[in-house]
């Protein structure tokens, strides 16, 4: 809270009034709540014609003027009751539409427009104190697709690992697009009170568009082509598209889909065939990992404050299963990929090792969802059940 | 909806569409359907109004003055702006022309606005003449732009303001609005001319109507225009464009000391 004087003095010289005068005076008034005073000196001949109507149009009332011993004048002004700022420090419960986007403690003038802002409680947005710590994280990890990856240690593979690289890349990079998207529709949402999830969401967003360049940067580095993108993805994917509400987007996005896709990208670190293809995993998975953290943050809280939430979320992962429904499993160019490149090569001996570590992929993915799920502030059995409607598309 | 209520404007610049459109459309969300008809000067409004074929005219202080005169003090007055309220002309001199009283100003060049402005021309050569200024022996500069918009369009006060800046004149007479507008966007420069002198308040535009609109419309009028707030974001876009915070309730004593001046100078 802005405390209020009643009586402001200042000194404006031989100022006119349209010679830098109101810079003075305008602050001067700002300081005070209706019916406070501006005493002002001055020397300017002038201003005792122009403060007064300068008055009538601002609405403040000219008091009087005393001749000084110095023949100096000391005006007198009492503060109008118009144009009067209120604070808005007051981040709790709902925000204000009118403060559009002046910052969270600017002093707001009334009469402004409405935004058309709709995520405008503070229990919608996730913690402020957390989030701002998470986008301070997020910026000090920026990384350099150009620079951080090693490009020039790219090695020729066989035919079919190369085109298995090709494959991943693609489905990351499809992946990630749509990990960029869906966080852009809800930035606009936001009312700016919760600027801090706006400033994260757009770490985010960058960290995606990196993503999307190594991958695709990678899938074509050894000198082959883009893989196939599967209807399954593709309707997987359209189901997040089309979320309307926040929270659900980012526990289907953040908890569940980044979620799962930690677990993918350390099996493809862990199988990388080359260095760049590691480094690329490594680091991906590392920016994924505060995506997930911010996603179960912002879930947690919502469940906190949202006794029905649950019980909603869980309604939004069986009608995202439904329209998937009669897939019965992971996309076949992903699946057949992942084991390729688990094998490291076509030989039959080597190609059952990776699909083992495929069947044991899918495992490690279950299980870390159920730790997330329940870090998020679900009940076990809830989480089982959710793991087990999450789309087979992993995001 | 009340009884449709016709009230006349003049359409001084294209904002006065957006203006009573928007006052327009806030109204009949109020119950009160009015609408609107633009003239190009108030001649021939007020001529409209005294027929009968508006219910009530936006005025300037002029039209304000000659419908009273004609209407024989019978007509009604609705309301008005805050800023009508207490208006002021000025005097307005170049400080390297040696005008230091009113009495310096007799072989000088005084800029004046047009000769239907109220508060460029009109009153501020009225209250000259009050102060015992020779008006004779003072060198007229006038410039009569878009007559028969009675100065609404502030063109003929900015061209006073454009001959005292380029020495065509030595003086200038212009409304306090249009002073304080200029001064305060930075566009006078303050070494080169300076206020001489203030004329006594005066009031300005008004809702006006004939003694016969039924009480019903009056009261619908009011009751709408009266509940306009400044805090409220649609309403207060009118408000800036109109050039107000308030709407305040009439009052006739403002308009005195025009109605002298236009008996002085039989301009009725």
């Amino acid at each position: 809270m802005v405390s209020r004087a009643g009586a402001v003095a200042i000194n404006g010289g031989d100022l006119a009034l349209g010679g830098g005068l109101l810079a003075l005076l305008r602050p001067a008034l700002d300081l005070l709540a209706p019916g406070g005073v501006v005493a002002l000196r001055s020397s300017s001949a002038g201003v005792r014609h122009d403060l007064p109507s300068w008055c009538r149009f601002e609405r403040h009332t000219y008091l009087e003027c005393e001749p000084q011993s110095d023949g100096s004048d000391l005006h007198l002004v009492g503060r109008g009751r118009f144009a009067v700022a209120y604070a808005t420090d007051a981040a709790t419960g709902e925000a204000d539409p009118h403060t559009g986007f002046a910052p969270l403690g600017a002093r707001v003038e009334r009469g402004g427009p409405r935004y058309p802002f709709t995520i405008n409680r503070r229990d919608s947005a996730p913690p402020p104190q957390t989030t701002r710590q998470l986008y301070d994280q997020a910026t000090l990890a920026q990384w350099d697709a150009a620079r951080d990856i090693p490009w020039d240690r790219v090695q020729p593979l066989s035919p079919i690992v190369e085109r298995a690289v090709g494959q991943v890349m693609t489905f990351l990079a499809e992946n990630e697009l749509s990990a960029l998207y869906v966080p852009s529709k809800f930035v606009a949402r936001l009312h700016p009170a919760y600027a801090e999830t706006a400033m994260f969401l757009a770490t985010q967003m960058m960290d995606e568009a990196r993503h999307i360049d190594v991958f695709l940067r990678r899938a074509r580095a050894g000198g082959g082509a883009l893989g196939v993108s599967s209807v399954t993805t593709s309707r997987s994917l359209l189901s997040l598209l089309e979320l309307e509400d926040f929270t659900e987007a980012a526990f289907l996005l953040s908890v569940l889909g980044e979620g799962t896709f930690l677990d993918l990208l350390r099996y493809i670190e862990r199988h990388a065939p080359d260095e760049v293809t590691a480094e690329i995993a490594r680091r991906t998975r590392a920016d994924e990992s505060r995506h997930v953290h911010f996603g179960v943050m912002h879930v947690r809280q919502a469940l906190g404050c949202d006794a029905a939430l649950a019980r909603r979320l869980e309604e939004t992962v069986r009608q995202r299963a439904a329209t998937l429904h009669g897939v019965s499993g992971v996309p076949a160019p992903i699946q057949d990929a992942l084991t390729i490149l688990a094998a490291g090569s076509d030989e039959p001996g080597a190609v059952a090792r990776g699909h083992e570590a495929f069947r044991e992929l899918l495992s490690d993915m279950h299980a870390g969802r159920l730790k997330r799920l329940v870090h998020a502030g679900f009940t076990p059995a809830q989480a089982q059940l959710l793991s087990e409607l999450h789309t087979p598309n992993f995001m | 909806m009340s009884e449709s209520i016709l009230l006349g404007a003049v359409a001084y610049d294209p904002k006065v569409v957006t203006i009573w459109e928007g006052i327009r459309e806030y109204f009949r969300a109020e119950g009160v359907d009015l609408d609107f008809a633009l003239f190009s000067n108030y001649e021939r409004q007020v001529a409209t109004l005294l027929a009968g074929h508006i219910d009530i005219a936006w005025n300037t202080p002029l039209g304000h003055v000659r419908v009273q005169r004609r209407t024989e003090g019978r007509a009604r007055s609705l309301g008005m702006r805050d800023t009508d309220r207490d208006f002021h002309a000025k005097i307005v001199v170049r400080r390297d022309a040696g005008i230091r009283t009113l009495a310096d100003l007799p072989g000088k060049i005084l800029a004046v606005g047009s000769r239907d402005s109220t508060q460029a021309r009109i009153l501020p050569l009225h209250f000259l003449r009050k102060e015992g200024v020779a008006l004779d022996r003072v060198q007229l500069l006038p410039f009569d732009t878009d007559l028969g918009k009675h100065g609404d369009t502030g063109a003929s006060e900015l061209d006073v303001l454009r001959a005292l800046a380029d020495g065509r004149a030595h003086a200038g007479a212009v409304g306090d609005l249009v002073w304080i507008n200029e001064q305060s966007a930075g566009r006078i420069d303050p070494q080169l001319v300076d206020v001489l002198y203030t004329t006594p308040g005066f009031d300005h535009c008004m809702f006006d109507a004939l003694p016969s609109l039924s009480e019903a419309k009056v009261e619908a009028f009011q009751r709408a225009l009266f509940a306009m707030r400044w805090e409220e974001p649609a309403h207060r876009r009118l408000l800036e464009l109109e050039g107000l915070r308030e709407w305040m309730p009439p009052r006739e004593e403002g308009y005195d000391s025009l109605r002298r001046a236009l008996e002085e100078t039989a301009e009725w």
